[in-house]
């Protein structure tokens, strides 16, 4: 058996634009080598913040789970929607808690501050080490792929319509190099207003 | 600390025993320096976070506030770092309001050592402790396992031996701030160039007596990327796409809650 | 016995080209350790060992069929070393000779080394026998050379497909294990079972030629779709007496969406989002 991070294969990633940002990801669910079911998506929306999770499946969906609650527990408490920074923190401080006994996931977040505007994205490692970027944030079994991709193609300040172009093409043709994930992808463009989400075509093989 | 979660302790040992490998955690292989001058301390690191080979952050940083006039460098386990940081620093604030003083650099170091003791290790953060207190300006390191050292001059992370051989050849007693702050970027520059883990910026805090704590973030930038030739955009529409769906950001949800009702919150 | 064994072995091989001149069967540098076959195994596999220094390229579905008008023989193009896609565009039909093909699954290496080497010993034969070789004895020179490197690390599964006046089509499947066996119908590779599903399902003998291309084409896509390490584009075959005529290169990419759309099949595939 492989590492447990790449048994079931995950592609996402985020991106900045002109206030905005995007995040995306595959669609594959497989047990190795075998694909299971094509309509694994990967992305969750805690009110206006994403969170995008890849590694271990039984993983991401406890986690995904696991920060529904807390998100919904801060709402209560608060009686506002959390704020991507402070989701991000939340995250972190969760993951960290599992120090010695981590989750298998490699988490993005996404967002735009409900006050500001401004447009945030971040990722993690499995123990909650945050990487603030400005640019992109890339994670899963094709990150290796993805890095390339969006080094090469991310340019700074992108309209929402262009970005969606950058960040897909980043990430089909990230996933089209990489075994593991594919079979269909989503993305969100999220703006001030409103969160687009497109089904992509892509390669089923 | 709230306490840690042993929960997927033995899912994973059992995993590994079986020869799973675990995930690479992102490390600091890192370069942090810091040097004492005259009337202060000053402290110093790279900015490049790695995983395995993969440089996972280009411009991170490595310089945690422990308390005003209290910063750390960090190397290691990037988490690790972070968070022992956070934890003592809360620890600190805590004891100088109840003090009504501020916290002391030594105080500071002996929560940290007996922190990271108390863990055998397993804590991978090792530190570069700097700060201006009553007594005047400190500077010490901290290993993972708890041991610490003194010295006019320090340096930590896979960098150190790069960084080590600047400051042992440029060293000298009674340094001014300036020339201080100068041989520690020129150490952390070493550093940058020579060690495949260290890279990009770096990041500089001096720490004066009687003065606030100055924070340089991206006190040099060796490595600015060069502007593109050209643009990689995409013509609109170049993406085939299935289906595509709208709805708002914030969507306005008022409710009633009653109490016989199940309680309803966000799914 | 002793005699033809001998014909395969490198005994007298010691010429600068390391070529044995009858046989033209090299002679291999073994690496000076106790157990070469270990060590070799120790290194290249990457299932075993994920940070093996070299990862042989592998992962493949190939399927090879008997019917009335022939053989049908479709393969897929995707090498990959670990998770890694080296390449969608592999040739993993080895055109033997204008009789015979040879499919590659495996070592990719390994195949297209012997299956030319075959081919230079079918011509031989021709030039001494003055009559083409079968199917059998061609398939059965192969088997008998893997088998002396058994246990060394030789990776192949491989079909050897041809139509004689003597056989009719015939089709062999021959492993570096050393198996050889005649059959009507073999897929190889790790996308084999998904294959053998759908041409079980749609297979008998009297197929017309064009519907037997169509199920070759059919099977390998459904293999590329469920299996990760196949995929790229489709190769198709049909073999005759008179020799192989090559049916096209299909991209799986474009040729997926099209069969949805044609049979309303693939359901399990999203074309709305939830």
């Amino acid at each position: 058996m492989s590492d447990p991070s790449s048994i079931n294969g995950i592609a996402c990633v985020a991106m900045t634009g002109k206030d905005c940002v995007a995040i995306a990801c595959d669609m594959r669910l497989g047990v190795q080598a075998l694909t299971v079911a094509n309509n694994f998506e990967k992305i969750f929306n805690y009110g206006h913040v994403f969170l995008g999770l890849t590694g271990l499946a039984t993983d991401v969906q406890t986690v995904s789970e696991l920060m529904t609650s807390k998100a919904n527990l801060y709402k209560l408490k608060h009686d506002y929607a959390i704020e991507p920074k402070t989701f991000a923190q939340m995250v972190s401080t969760t993951l960290y808690s599992r120090r010695f006994g981590p989750y298998f996931v490699g988490p993005v977040v996404a967002g735009l501050d409900s006050r500001t505007g401004a447009p945030f994205i971040c990722g993690f490692d499995s123990i909650g080490c945050i990487d603030y970027a400005q640019d992109f944030i890339v994670s899963g079994t094709a990150s290796d792929q993805l890095y390339g991709m969006c080094e090469g193609l991310y340019e700074p300040n992108l309209e929402p319509e262009d970005l969606f172009e950058t960040i897909s093409q980043a990430l089909l043709n990230a996933q089209d190099r990489d075994a593991l994930s594919g079979w269909g992808a989503v993305v969100y463009v999220i703006t001030k207003d409103n969160v687009v989400k497109r089904l992509l075509k892509t390669r089923q093989d | 600390m709230p306490g840690l979660s042993f929960d997927n302790y033995l899912r994973n040992k059992a995993l590994e025993d079986s020869g799973v490998k675990l995930p690479t955690v992102t490390a600091t292989g890192t370069t942090i320096v810091g040097c004492k001058f005259d009337g202060g301390v000053v402290i110093a690191a790279d900015t490049r976070a790695t995983a395995g080979p993969i440089v996972a952050d280009k411009n991170c940083e490595k310089l945690h506030r422990m308390s005003p006039k209290i910063w750390c460098a960090g190397a290691g386990t990037a988490a690790d770092c972070e968070f022992v940081t956070q934890l003592i620093s809360s620890t600190l604030e805590l004891q100088s309001l109840y003090n009504n003083r501020p916290p002391r650099v030594q105080a500071c170091l002996t929560l940290l050592k007996q922190h990271l003791f108390k863990y055998q290790g397993h804590i991978g953060a090792y530190l570069i402790v700097a700060g201006v207190d009553a007594l005047g300006a400190h500077l010490f390191s901290v290993q993972a396992h708890g041991s610490t050292d003194v010295g006019p001059y320090l340096s930590l992370g896979s960098g150190s031996l790069a960084a080590m051989a600047v400051l042992e050849s440029n060293w000298k007693s009674q340094l001014t701030k300036e020339e201080a702050m100068d041989l520690c970027a020129q150490a952390i520059e070493a550093g940058i160039w020579n060690d495949l883990g260290s890279g990009s910026n770096v990041d500089m805090c001096v720490m004066e007596l009687d003065k606030p704590a100055c924070l340089h973030r991206n006190y040099r930038t060796p490595n600015v990327r060069a502007q593109k030739e050209r643009s990689y955009k995409f013509p609109r529409g170049t993406t085939g796409v299935l289906q595509k769906k709208t709805k708002p950001v914030f969507e306005v949800v008022e409710e009633a809650v009653t109490r016989s009702d199940v309680m309803e919150v966000d799914a | 016995m002793e005699s033809i064994a001998r014909k395969f072995r490198n005994e007298y091989a010691n010429d600068e080209l390391n070529l044995n001149e009858n046989n033209m069967v090299p002679k291999f540098e073994i690496p000076l350790v106790p157990n070469p076959s270990e060590f070799l195994r120790a290194h290249t596999d990457d299932s075993k060992n994920p940070d093996c220094a070299i990862k042989i390229a592998h992962g493949t579905t190939t399927l090879a069929f008997r019917f009335k008008e022939g053989i049908i023989v479709a393969v897929d193009s995707r090498a990959t070393a670990g998770n890694w896609i080296a390449s969608q565009t592999v040739k993993k039909v080895i055109e033997i000779n204008p009789m015979l093909l040879g499919t590659m699954a495996g070592g990719a290496a390994d195949c297209q080394f012997w299956e030319t080497w075959l081919g230079s010993q079918c011509r031989m034969h021709e030039l001494r026998e003055k009559e083409r070789i079968t199917v059998s004895a061609a398939s059965k020179m192969l088997s008998n050379l893997v088998y002396q490197y058994k246990g060394m690390g030789l990776s192949m599964g491989t079909m050897i497909c041809g139509v004689t006046a003597r056989e009719g089509p015939a089709i062999y499947y021959v492993d570096s294990d050393g198996t050889r066996l005649k059959g009507d119908m073999f897929c190889v590779g790790s996308g084999q079972t998904f294959a053998y599903g759908v041409l079980d399902a749609n297979y008998h003998w009297d197929l017309t030629v064009e519907e037997a291309l169509a199920l070759g084409k059919r099977s390998i896509l459904a293999a590329t779709h469920r299996d990760a390490f196949s995929g790229g584009s489709i190769n198709l075959y049909h073999v005759k007496e008179t020799g192989w005529v090559y049916h096209g290169n299909h991209d799986v990419g474009e040729l997926f969406w099209k069969t949805k759309e044609e049979e309303g099949s693939f359901l399990n595939v999203p074309t709305e989002l939830k």
